[in-house]
């Protein structure tokens, strides 16, 4: 049962983190609208993993899986577009976002840029859910629905609402933070996601044999924080952690998150001089 | 001319099959891994071609390894390791941890 429960936990949290962060984000910016659309695509995420896993001793046979592995190579690279797109925009656009910075953000945001922040959630639930269904699937098939599988199907359960509530307490504590720190904080976070999405995704070609790590090993911090370990997740979601990178996985982080930073660093609004754009954005909140 | 070569140059190095690739076969039984015991060279191109005999999907995985990969009941997944130095790797499916296997690379 606890090992039900660790495994959801970890695979929902990094889910959980990602979403937080995207409905932290416009909450605060004030636009409650696209919120719909972060939730739209969480739900048609886990909707989809749970379709995968009912098929998947027929549609998805159909596509091997090497061809599965290499579309979800292709779908983390269009997120992590989306998402690079969505942190520099937001902030490049916030120069104008004076004076009433809720009404001025409604009119921006146009419904196209909206479907990015749904695919963006639809990523990060799809990616963790179908595992977490796959998983759970698996405990049942293999013990049959008996009294005994109980446990670990609550197990699962309290598990995945176990990430949820982290997740949570972890965005709670951002409330505290000023308007500005808390856009830096939470646009460089994003980057951080991205540039975590983009190796997961290099490694996944590396994996295939599409692409050469280079070196199978740069360094090796196992000794600090394990990968499979709770913080170790953590660190997975939030910043693509992993213990034992590859030189390509590192090169591409290296050649994503320093120009993205300086991008966002560049695009950062002037402090309001009169305190009304951070009231106006904290009532919205 | 340059991209040419550039892309050339990406090609041979990307390429899936290569003539000098070692392949081991490992089979996911409900017991375990099978051989649950694996070994090659250092620096050797390895083709791990992982078959889930079970009825339920699993996912190999392995940290030393940075590998993980998700493979249905009844099918192959081929999984690209090269270049690696000697040294114990192991992996376990992570769907029912107890089903483990270790690498040796010598």
């Amino acid at each position: 049962m606890l090992e039900t429960l660790l495994i959801t936990w970890r695979e929902t949290l990094e889910a959980a983190l990602v979403v937080g962060i995207l409905l932290t984000y416009l909450a605060r910016s004030g636009q409650r609208r696209a919120l719909r659309y972060v939730w739209l695509g969480s739900a048609a995420a886990a909707v989809a993993a749970l379709a995968c896993a009912a098929a998947s001793s027929s549609a998805l046979a159909m596509l091997d899986g090497e061809t599965q592995e290499l579309v979800q190579a292709l779908i983390v690279f269009g997120a992590v577009g989306v998402l690079s797109w969505m942190v520099v925009w937001m902030h490049l656009n916030a120069r104008s976002l004076r004076g009433d910075i809720q009404v001025r953000a409604e009119r921006v945001l146009a419904t196209g840029r909206l479907v990015g922040l749904a695919v963006i959630a639809f990523v990060a639930v799809f990616r963790e859910g179908i595992e977490t269904v796959l998983f759970m699937w698996g405990v049942v098939v293999q013990r049959g629905v008996q009294l005994t599988t109980m446990p670990l199907l609550a197990g699962g359960l309290a598990g995945a609402g176990l990430a949820i509530a982290t997740a949570w307490v972890f965005f709670r504590g951002f409330a505290f933070l000023s308007l500005r720190t808390f856009f830096r904080t939470t646009g460089v976070l994003l980057l951080l996601v991205a540039a975590g999405l983009l190796t997961s995704g290099v490694n996944k070609l590396i994996g295939l044999g599409y692409l050469p790590p280079l070196v199978p090993q740069v360094w090796n911090t196992s000794w600090l924080v394990r990968d499979g370990s709770p913080l170790g997740a953590v660190l997975s979601a939030l910043v693509g952690y992993r213990s034992r990178p590859s030189l390509l996985e590192v090169l591409a982080y290296a050649l994503y998150f320093p120009p993205m930073l300086w991008a966002l660093n560049h695009g950062q609004p002037p402090p309001p001089a009169d305190g009304r754009g951070e009231g106006g954005a904290r009532s919205a909140a | 001319m340059r991209y040419q070569f550039a892309w050339a140059l990406f090609l041979a190095l990307a390429l899936p099959v290569r003539a000098d690739d070692l392949t081991i076969a490992l089979s996911v039984k409900t017991e375990g891994f099978e051989p649950a015991r694996i070994a090659a060279p250092a620096g050797a191109r390895i083709r791990l071609e992982v078959s889930n005999e079970t009825v339920t999907p699993i996912e190999f995985e392995s940290f030393e390894l940075n590998r993980e990969r998700v493979v249905q009941p009844g099918q192959r997944a081929t999984i690209y390791l090269s270049g690696l130095s000697a040294g114990r790797y192991e992996f376990f499916d992570d769907f029912n941890q107890v089903r483990r296997g270790v690498l040796t690379v010598e």
